[in-house]
Formats: structure tokens, C-alpha cells, sequence
């Protein structure tokens, strides 16, 4: 018997999957596998660019702290010359009165210097008296050192450079404010950013007789000094105002010589700090006012000079253009692009593969599901793994053993049932149920083919007598052994039925002829020659036959049983033990005892 | 509630561009001397115009003459400028009649200020051609701790009790007229061709005699306290004086018997104004109480619309005027600046 698969009404088929855990679980896994490594990426990239500008900033400050130190190596370069004339016998002398021979001296001396430092605008000799009168000049002109003289020579002792110099101890060093020098006749220096480096000149007495003053030419002196600094960084200079000194906008240097100030706390307002002593350096990043478009990395720092100056404090400043530092972590944002690219795509193959992975044997599962619910034996289950997968797999493998042998079992019984149901519970023959059936298929079968058949109704002669002498165990041992032998003397296509009682019945199919049946009829009753044995006992039995044919003795199975038991009657009539047909010839075969 | 606050806000800021409307999107070049335009009073005046100020300041007469004359007078609107040096401007045409009725705040100036036909210089043809704004008288400050007595004349720059302690204005200009009242004349600001060896001879002495020379106010308050100063030619008067004593320095104020020169600042108009009645506003605008008390408070200096605390009626004054030759003043004094001798000087 087939199990039919169970569909219920509106039910979708088993096997339709509109929205997969396979294509579920990989897009989960790709998303989390795509958003880890895009995160981490990006945190990379973000910590990186940071460290970058960091690192920058800290180079950057480095650098400017560099540049801070060599403008005081070379301020002490300058203030070492300065000593150097100033403690040269010849100026002395000079000051001490006219003497062309050693202002000539001085003045030669004046040029190599000048020439060993093409920073130098001017180098002078001044005395304390005369109003600050030069004694010795050196101007630059051009490519030309001169030598400035007679009328030519001029009275500064109204500027403070030299009455500040003046009131300095021996070997005091004197640095004046950064200015544009407006004296008239200063040659290369006149209208040009200056810084003036002076000492006074005493004699051995200590008594100051004048000073030696030095103008440096700050742009070219700058210039050098930042020489080998890259290309891209700006340099800024302030003074201890704010006041630009040096800007890579030239028209934003010595605003307060022009009349309109400009300032570097205002350009960049993280420096307040540092002109206010609060701090001694400052680096940071601005994107305000001029650096909106392209913003800078800078870095300041306050620079002090160990002299007796008015300029004790100037603001030194780099600056370089974020764009330039950023280029580089933007570089290594595109490397980490790649990766993060390389592993997206890695993260994406590997969901499906695990996606596959796992649906399989849950598909292989289903599809067993689905095999098994056909009534289809089912094969290829994953039992062997040791996951939860093989679990289930087990677990649905016992569930379908144990509804197979469930299944068998039920149709076990209902095989039982229904024999029974056809069979005499005595004797094991067919029934009165079953032999009806038989008689209906049978006459069905000749109307159809033309095929006749004969009906032997049976009954005992004598039954009653052994059950009233012996006992019904007795007549039930009677019956079956009866039946044992009706159906051992008849074919196997031939039909021994007990229809009650001591009621027996033989279907012949297809008999060939009368004889055909006289002879069985007769094999029937010899069959019961032989006693049958009860315990010590030894019971004879007889029966009489009536025999029916069809279609001769009736169309319906009823007119041909009604007809056999007819003839039965007559035979029983007759004397018993014998056969008797319902028509024509009746054969008797009485037996003898 | 928001909504009606917040429409409300809509409608006053229209009305506020509206009104504003006349100026807006203008900008005022304005050239001034340190405190004339300070940030504050010329927020004021943007917030009340809609309009931006640009404020660029001058510490001396000849650099306001170089950066109006640059350009022609096209780099700035609104500028302001003493009656004696106004006069050159208008000769070259640099500055543009002001119609009076544009400054409103005219009516509250002080009956010696409101007749401007009354100042030299203001009217010509008929026509106002600045607006007087502030003056001060040149004094001179001493250090009460080394001048015991306060100096009575200006011949007290040139005392050798005091050499290498006097500060002095770095102003061609100025100075000669200090050396033409010391030599004596009818005029300090018209030098006869014999009196100018004499007068450079004096400026030498005078120079030889300095400290130093300042340009700025600020300037001058730090030489004259770190360096010990004794005397100080006051160029910017009480603004410098009231500098001094917030600097705490003990000093005192005095009006030389020769008559100290003052100066008599004014707002003027430029022939390149772009917009003269923004110009006008600005000028009406600095008339107010509050600007007016930012002068006397802040700088020390006098207002036109009150009466001047640091006047006094014995003190004789000389009102510059307009002198014989500018630029011949500022060459030889260049030269005396920097340290020539007289020959050298007076050389051609």
C-alpha cells in the first residue's frame, strides 16, 4: 500500500523556497564581513591621516625650533665679529683721535667682513662723542663695498641703537628693533627691512668711547637661513607686537611702516598666547581668513635673545600647506581602499561559501523530507556529521524508521482485520462473505466470457450426532478437519467455503464437463472414508453433495446457490453420502460403508 | 509661538535692510589718525549702515599726503586732516565741496566750530570743504621728577640740562615751524629764504639735543618710560598726556609763552568718494555724543561739540596754516634725521 504525500487545501508545495536562508545568512554575513573590513579601513584611514598631520605638526616644530636655533647660532656668529672689532686696537684708536691710518685699517677690515657676510648692510664705527658721529663706514651698494667719508659721514647719536649701545657694559650686545631703515644715504640697506647689531667700544679704562654697529639685511639673512627648507613651507617672522616681519605676502610685512597694522595674532589668533608669554610655542592647523581655500599646518615659536635689546622677543612661524600632508595619508587612504576592496570581495565569496555550507544538508534534508512525504525511500542523509546538522539528520533518520515500521504494523492489522472479516474463524475458509464475492465475480465473469462454473453445497450427514455424543470440541475438530481435507481434494483455483454450521460449499471454475465434477463430487467423498481421529476416539463423517452448474441451473448467484442446496436436499433425500446434480442426469455414487 | 517670534525676526530684519538699504553693499575707505575710527564706534556705524568700514591710519602729515595724492585721491573716501594741510589738497583739487545738510549733527557743534568762515582755510568759494572734528594744541610734557620747574618756552627743547632726553615728533613739517618760533618772525609756517641755514642750524642743535623722534603716540609713551625721557614735544598734546599718566608716569603739561601750534583735525571728502553721502553719514556719525566722548575719554583729545578741559584761557596758540614749502621742509629734514651736517643739508 502507498502512503499518499498530505496536501491540504491552499497549501504552497513543500519544495518552494521564496526567501532562502542561504541568500539570507550570505547577505548577513557579507554585510557584516563588508561593513567590518569598510570600518576598519576607515578608522585605519582616519588614525592614520591623524598621526600624519600629527607627525607633521611635530616636524613641523621641529624644523621651526631648528630655525629658531640657527638664527641664534648665527646671531652669536654676528655678535662674535661685532666683539671681535670692537676689541681691535684700531678702534680704539680711532676713537680716541683722528688718525686715518687706522681708520683705514678698520675700514678694510670692515670690507672683508662684509664681504665673508653678504648679510651685512653696513658696518660702522661710531663715537660716543660728536653727537654719534661715524668715525669708520662701510656701505654695501650693489655688488660694491664703500667706503663712506669726509661730509658723507653722519651724526646718529639721536637714534637709539647708538644711545642705547652707549649705556652697555664692555662686550654687551646690542639688538635693535626690526625696522625699514629710512636714513637717507644708507645705500643697498636705505628703505630695507633692518636689524641693527651694535657693542660699545671701550678703552682699557672701561671708559666707552663709542660703538660698532652692524645693519643686517633681515630678507636676505632670512632667506638664507630657511634656505633648505622645503619649498612649500612659508615663513613668518613677528615681532614681540605681532607686527609681520617677514610674510610670504610681502605686502603684509611692516604694515606698521605703512601706516596700517598687521599682525599675526589677527592672522592666526592661536599665536595671542604666545606674544602674551603665556606659552612658548604653538602648532595648529587654520582654515580662517586668507587659509580658507587652502588651509596650513603651522607652527610657532617665541625666540629670545640673551642681549641687551629693545627687540627681546620675535615670533618665528612655518606654515605648510595641509594639502601637501594630507596628499600622502590620501595615498595611503587609496592602499587602504584596495584592501579594504580585496577583503570586501574575500568576505563576500566566503558568505556564499558558508551560506552553501550550511543550507546544503539542510536542502538534502528537505529534499529527504520531501522524498519520504512521496512514500519514496530516502537516501543521502547527513548523519555522519557530528553537528547539529547530523543531529537532526539522525533524529529525522529514527522518526522515519520508526514510521515505517508504525506504517507496517498498522497495515499488519488491517490485513487481519479484513481476513477475518472474510474468513471462518474455525475452520480458516472462506466465509459466507467472501464466498458471496466470489460468486458474484464468478457470474460476472461467465456473462462476460461465457466461462461456466459448478457449485458443490455441501452438508454433513450425521454432525449433529457427534456433537450430541462427543461434544462440540469434538464437532469443531470434526469441522476442521473436514475443511482440511475439502480444500486438500479441490484446485487451488477452486473455492472451499464454510457457509455456517455444518454448511460447506466448493466453487469449481471453468469445469470441463459433467464428468469433471461427478469426479470431484466423488474425490470429496472419498476424502471422507477415513475416520477422523479425536483424542482416542475415531469419528466417521459423511456429507451429502448437491451440485448446481451455471448459467444450466440459474443467472444470479443466489438462483445457483438455492439450486445446489436443492440438489443437496435430493441427495440427502436420496440416502445420504452421495452427490446429487440439480438437473439432468443424476449421478449418484452412494457409498458403501 | 516660535513661528510668531520668528516671522517677527523676518519682518525687523527686512525693515533693518531697508533702512540700511541706501548704503548697502557699500564700502567706506576711511584714512584717519590712531583713535579717530576705533573698531568699536565703526561698528556702530556699520550696523547702523548696513555698510563695511575700512579704516586705515596715518601717524604723520605726509604720509596722509602720499596716500590720498597716490591714486588721486581714488584709494579712499572719507579722510581726516588739519586746516593747514587741507589747503593743499584742495589746491590740487582732492577733495570735494561737503553739502553741510548731509551732516546732520553739524547743528551740535560749538558756535567757534559751526562758523567754519570763522577757520582759515574751511571755506573757499563759498564752499565747506571739511568738517572740524578735533584739535589739540602742540605742548610740551616733562617728567616732574627731573624738570622741577615747568619749561615756559619752546627754546627749553634745546637746553643742554636736557640733552639726550628730549623726544621729539619726526615731522619735517613741525619742526621747522618750532625752529622758525625760536628764531623768531611774524609766521612759524612762512621761512624766509635767509632764515633756512639759520633754521636747519637749529634743527641740527635740536637733533643733537633729542633722545629721540617718534612717529606714534604709543610710541612715544614707551620712550619717554623706558628711556627715561625728560621732555617730550607733544605732536598729539593731551592724547599723548593722558597716555602718559595711565602709563604712570609723573608728568606735567605746559604751553610755551612763544604759543604752542595747534592743530585743528577736520573730516574731508575725496575727489574719488564712491558714495559722498555715506561719507557725509560717517562724518555726522563721529559728531555724536558717543564718538565725541570716545575722543575726550579714550584719546585726550577735545570734541567740537564741547567745551575742552585742557584749555585755558592765558594759553596762546598758534593755529598751523599752511606752510611757504612742504616738500623742501621734508627733504632737509630727512637729511637732518638722518645725520647730515648742515653743509650737507642745505646742499641742493
Amino acid at each position: 500500500m502507498a502512503a499518499h504525500p498530505v496536501r491540504r487545501p491552499g497549501q504552497q508545495g513543500a519544495g518552494t523556497v521564496t526567501s532562502g536562508i542561504a541568500a539570507k545568512l550570505g547577505l548577513l554575513l557579507a554585510v557584516v564581513g563588508v561593513l567590518a573590513s569598510g570600518l576598519t579601513g576607515y578608522y585605519a584611514y582616519d588614525i592614520s591621516r591623524g598621526q600624519l598631520v600629527q607627525s607633521a605638526k611635530n616636524e613641523l616644530l621641529t624644523s621651526t625650533q631648528g630655525l629658531a636655533r640657527r638664527i641664534a647660532l648665527t646671531r652669536d656668529e654676528f655678535s662674535r665679529n661685532l666683539l671681535v672689532l670692537a676689541r681691535h686696537p684700531a678702534a680704539v684708536s680711532a676713537l680716541q683721535k683722528p688718525n686715518p691710518a687706522q681708520e683705514e685699517q678698520l675700514a678694510t677690515l670692515f670690507k672683508l667682513l662684509m664681504e665673508a657676510n653678504p648679510g651685512y648692510f653696513q658696518v660702522r664705527l661710531i663715537a660716543a662723542t660728536d653727537s654719534g658721529m661715524e668715525r669708520v663706514r662701510v656701505d654695501r651698494d650693489g655688488t660694491q663695498l664703500l667706503r663712506i667719508t669726509g661730509d658723507d659721514l653722519q651724526e646718529k647719536g639721536h637714534f637709539p641703537y647708538v644711545s642705547d649701545t652707549l649705556k652697555l657694559p664692555a662686550g654687551g650686545i646690542y639688538l635693535s628693533r626690526i625696522v625699514i631703515n629710512h636714513e637717507r644715504g644708507a645705500h643697498a640697506g636705505q628703505e630695507q627691512p633692518t636689524v641693527r647689531l651694535a657693542t660699545p667700544v671701550t678703552d682699557r679704562q672701561g671708559q666707552v668711547l663709542g660703538a660698532l654697529i652692524i645693519n643686517i639685511d633681515l630678507n636676505s639673512t632670512f632667506s638664507l637661513l630657511a634656505a633648505d627648507l622645503p619649498k612649500d613651507i612659508q615663513l613668518f617672522l613677528a615681532n614681540r607686537n605681532g607686527d609681520f616681519l617677514i610674510h610670504p605676502d610681502s605686502t603684509q610685512s611692516f604694515g606698521f611702516d605703512k601706516g596700517r597694522r598687521v599682525l599675526v595674532q589677527d592672522e592666526f589668533p592661536a599665536t595671542r598666547d604666545l606674544l602674551d608669554s603665556k606659552i612658548d610655542q604653538a602648532v595648529f592647523e587654520t582654515a580662517q581668513g586668507r587659509y580658507a581655500a587652502a588651509p596650513v599646518v603651522a607652527a610657532f615659536v617665541s625666540s629670545k635673545a640673551r642681549a641687551f635689546d629693545d627687540e627681546s622677543k620675535v615670533i618665528l612661524g612655518l606654515a605648510q600647506p595641509l594639502s601637501v600632508i594630507v596628499a600622502q595619508a590620501d595615498r595611503l587612504g587609496l592602499a587602504i581602499l584596495q584592501i579594504v576592496g580585496g577583503f570586501c570581495l574575500a568576505c563576500i565569496l566566503l558568505a556564499a561559501f558558508v551560506a552553501r555550507a550550511v543550507t546544503r544538508p539542510i536542502n538534502s534534508l528537505s529534499s529527504a523530507a520531501q522524498h519520504f512525504a512521496k512514500g519514496h525511500e530516502i537516501v543521502g542523509l547527513p548523519v555522519n556529521r557530528k553537528d547539529e546538522i547530523g543531529v537532526l539528520a539522525r533524529s529525522f533518520s529514527q522518526m522515519h524508521d520508526q514510521i515505517k515500521q508504525q506504517l507496517a504494523a498498522l497495515k499488519d492489522g488491517q490485513d487481519n482485520l479484513e481476513h477475518l472479516a472474510l474468513h471462518d474463524m474455525l475452520t480458516g475458509l472462506p466465509n459466507r462473505r467472501l464466498f458471496q464475492e466470489r460468486m458474484e465475480q464468478a457470474v460476472e465473469r461467465g456473462r462476460r466470457s461465457g466461462e461456466g462454473f459448478a457449485l458443490l453445497f455441501i452438508d454433513l450427514d450425521n454432525f449433529k450426532d457427534i456433537n450430541d455424543q462427543w461434544g462440540h470440541e469434538a464437532g469443531d475438530a470434526a469441522l476442521k478437519e473436514i475443511a482440511q481435507r475439502l480444500a486438500a481434494a479441490t484446485r487451488k483455483v477452486d473455492t472451499v467455503a464454510r457457509l455456517g454450521g455444518d454448511e460447506f460449499v466448493v466453487l469449481l471454475n471453468n469445469p470441463a464437463d459433467r464428468g469433471q465434477i461427478a469426479s470431484i463430487a466423488r474425490q470429496l467423498l472419498d476424502c471422507m472414508r477415513s475416520p477422523i481421529p479425536f483424542g482416542p476416539l475415531s469419528m466417521r463423517v459423511s456429507f451429502s453433495i448437491g451440485i448446481a452448474q451455471h448459467p444450466e441451473d440459474g443467472d444470479t448467484a443466489s438462483g445457483i446457490v438455492s439450486s445446489a442446496d436443492h440438489a443437496m436436499y435430493l441427495a440427502k433425500t436420496d440416502g445420504r453420502n452421495s452427490f446429487r446434480f440439480c438437473s439432468g442426469d443424476t449421478v449418484s455414487d452412494p457409498l458403501v460403508d | 509661538m516660535i513661528k510668531v517670534l520668528r516671522s517677527l525676526l523676518v519682518l525687523s530684519g527686512c525693515l533693518f535692510a531697508m533702512a540700511g538699504g541706501a548704503y548697502a553693499s557699500d564700502a567706506l575707505r576711511v584714512l584717519a589718525w590712531p583713535g579717530y575710527a576705533d573698531p568699536d564706534l565703526v561698528k556702530v556705524f556699520e550696523q547702523r549702515t548696513g555698510s563695511t568700514v575700512e579704516v586705515t591710519t596715518v601717524d604723520s602729515d605726509d604720509a596722509l599726503w602720499q596716500k590720498i595724492r597716490n591714486n588721486k585721491a581714488q584709494d579712499f573716501d572719507v579722510f581726516a586732516v588739519n586746516t593747514a594741510e587741507l589747503q593743499r589738497y584742495i589746491a590740487e583739487g582732492l577733495v570735494i565741496p561737503i553739502n553741510t545738510t548731509g551732516v546732520r549733527r553739524i547743528a551740535t557743534q560749538l558756535p567757534r566750530f559751526r562758523n567754519v568762515k570763522s577757520i582759515p582755510g574751511l571755506v573757499h568759494d563759498g564752499k565747506v570743504f571739511a568738517i572740524p572734528y578735533t584739535y589739540s594744541e602742540m605742548g610740551l610734557i616733562y617728567d616732574r621728577q627731573q624738570v622741577k620747574e615747568a619749561p615756559t618756552s619752546i627754546r627749553a627743547l634745546w637746553d643742554p640740562r636736557f640733552k639726550g632726553k628730549v623726544l621729539l615728533y619726526n615731522s619735517g613739517t613741525h619742526n621747522f615751524s618750532l625752529a622758525a618760533q625760536v628764531l623768531g618772525g611774524t609766521t612759524p609756517f612762512q621761512l624766509a629764504e635767509k632764515q633756512w641755514p639759520a633754521a636747519v642750524q637749529q634743527l641740527i642743535a635740536l637733533r643733537r639735543n633729542a633722545l629721540a623722534f617718534y612717529t606714534q603716540p604709543d610710541e612715544s609713551v614707551e620712550l619717554f618710560k623706558n628711556k627715561k625721557a625728560a621732555l617730550l614735544f607733544a605732536n598729539y598734546g593731551s592724547q599723548q598726556l593722558q597716555l602718559l599718566k595711565a602709563a604712570g608716569v609723573d608728568v606735567g603739561y605746559a604751553i610755551p609763552k612763544e604759543g604752542a601750534l595747534a592743530w585743528l583735525d577736520c573730516w574731508a571728502i575725496t575727489r574719488g568718494a564712491r558714495n559722498p553721502e555715506l561719507a557725509e553719514a560717517w562724518i555726522s556719525y563721529l559728531l555724536e555724543k558717543e564718538p565725541g566722548n570716545a575722543l575726550v575719554t579714550r584719546q585726550g583729545l577735545a570734541n567740537t561739540t564741547s567745551e575742552s578741559p585742557n584749555l585755558r584761557s592765558e594759553d596762546k596758540f598758534k593755529w598751523l596754516e599752511p606752510v611757504e614749502d612742504v616738500d623742501r621742509r621734508n627733504l632737509l629734514w630727512q637729511r637732518i634725521l638722518s645725520g647730515d651736517r648742515a653743509s650737507k643739508v642745505l646742499a641742493p
